[in-house]
């Protein structure tokens, strides 16, 4: 069985703090994990360890069966991993076509009217074809999230890394932006996602995987985590974030 | 009270003159400085620590000393060494070494002020420093240093009058050389701060519309 991402024994640390302490992950392709934990367990900078946007101090990191532990050219390894985050990012200078065809055309090197094509067909997978020339700020939160997701697709990655897409979004707008996501895991997307989202975690996931102090406590199927956790630590994480 | 603004009515244009050359050294010391603050802030942000420590060492010494001394140092100094520079190309030098050094900061906070998360998204669609710090920071950087960047001229076009003192007949001096033959300080002076006015609120007009205009995004 070949792995899209495989990380072993990862320590991570922070000055004196240490964030992971022998984090270990294996991804199929196609597979959505959702991460959930208590805030500082570590969630989001195993994230950022995938992409390489965090230096880790030991262990290893595997992509698509290379080693990119050590890699210094990191351009062509971030072109095949989607990352949104949790307060979008988006380029506020550029109209949302720009932020979507920036990458594209600048690294890619794309010519302009195909990743103008690609940006507008996915603008309207996210169904937001009608803001093509609208600035960030005139967007709604989960508008903005959704330019995001569109940005990061428009690479065309091979697996996408969603950190915690919908905290910093009024509660009436985070549908929106789940919806789009649910609709990217039917595609088959390869997706890890870090979320205080329980309903998706449930619907999307094949595998959920509670963390604590920079190590995974727990994981399993939906199904079987949410009914039976095994763990103390998680039995009490999930009562608490129930109410 | 007798108060004759003839005599400078009638040297108006000796006094252009004056103003062309301030408007000269303003400029290009303006250019100068800005390729120095923008190397010294690329310099400042360096994670390589000799850079930033010659850019950090460049503003200490020339935020810390005054424009003056540092022209007298190039123009009366430099020769003593073997190093004779002209009036105008030590004044000019001066002004921008000085201005450069403001502006290294300037830029260096505009670059940090931009959030932290807009380098991280633009590495992760796979851009390199380069074209991140290019494309993506540069632009909303520059943003941000409009209004300080405008102080700075309005300040380098004033200590431009510094330059007087290097012996370069910039407005200043030309207004000085005006009342050598004339007596008339009051009308003489107060006719350079009106013209040093004039030239300095070109400036904030440009600047003004250029701030509107971007502020749209």
């Amino acid at each position: 069985m070949s792995y899209i991402v495989e990380m072993k024994d990862i320590y991570k640390s922070f000055g004196d703090i240490e964030v992971l302490k022998g984090f270990n992950l294996k991804l199929r392709e196609k597979e959505k994990v959702v991460i959930i934990g208590p805030s500082g367990s570590g969630k989001s900078t195993v994230l950022r360890c995938i992409n390489r946007l965090e230096p880790i101090q030991r262990g290893s990191i595997i992509f698509a069966g290379d080693e990119i532990t050590t890699k210094t050219d990191l351009c062509m390894l971030r072109t095949h991993i989607g990352m949104v985050f949790q307060r979008f990012n988006l380029f506020p200078h550029k109209t949302v076509l720009e932020n979507i065809i920036e990458a594209p055309t600048i690294v890619k090197k794309m010519p302009l009217d195909t990743a103008k094509d690609i940006a507008i067909q996915i603008l309207d997978r996210v169904g937001l074809a009608d803001k093509q020339s609208s600035y960030p700020k005139e967007l709604s939160g989960g508008q903005q999230q959704r330019v995001a997701i569109a940005r990061a697709l428009a690479m065309s990655p091979k697996i996408m890394l969603f950190d915690e897409p919908t905290s910093a979004l009024d509660p009436e707008l985070v549908g929106e932006v789940l919806l789009v996501m649910k609709d990217l895991a039917m595609e088959g997307m390869t997706m890890v996602v870090v979320t205080h989202e329980m309903d998706f975690a449930r619907e999307v996931a094949d595998r959920v995987i509670f963390m604590d102090q920079g190590i995974i406590v727990e994981e399993g199927t939906p199904h079987e985590f949410f009914a039976n956790p095994a763990c103390e630590r998680t039995k009490m994480f999930l009562k608490r974030i129930k109410h | 009270m007798n108060l004759d603004y003839s005599i400078v009515i009638a040297k108006f244009p000796i006094l252009l003159e004056g103003c062309w050359v301030t408007l000269q050294i303003s400029f290009f010391s303006l250019l100068l400085g800005m390729i120095f603050g923008i190397a010294g802030a690329l310099c400042r942000i360096s994670s390589n620590s000799i850079l930033n420590s010659l850019a950090f060492l460049y503003v200490w010494i020339i935020r810390g000393t005054p424009v003056m001394v540092q022209l007298f140092i190039l123009y009366f100094g430099l020769p003593q060494l073997g190093i004779k520079l002209s009036s105008m190309t030590a004044g000019i030098l001066g002004l921008a070494i000085n201005t450069g050094a403001y502006i290294t900061e300037i830029i260096r906070a505009g670059i940090q002020a931009v959030d932290k998360g807009q380098m991280e998204a633009a590495v992760s669609l796979g851009m390199n420093y380069r074209q991140a710090m290019v494309r993506i920071i540069g632009p909303q950087a520059a943003k941000i240093c409009i209004p300080p960047l405008v102080n700075q001229f309005i300040m380098t076009l004033k200590n431009s009058s510094i330059a007087s003192l290097v012996t370069i007949v910039e407005l200043l001096r030309t207004g000085e050389q005006l009342i050598y033959t004339t007596f008339r300080s009051f009308e003489v002076y107060t006719t350079i701060a009106v013209l040093y006015l004039i030239m300095n609120s070109f400036f904030m007009v440009v600047a003004d519309k250029l701030e509107k205009r971007m502020a749209r995004q």
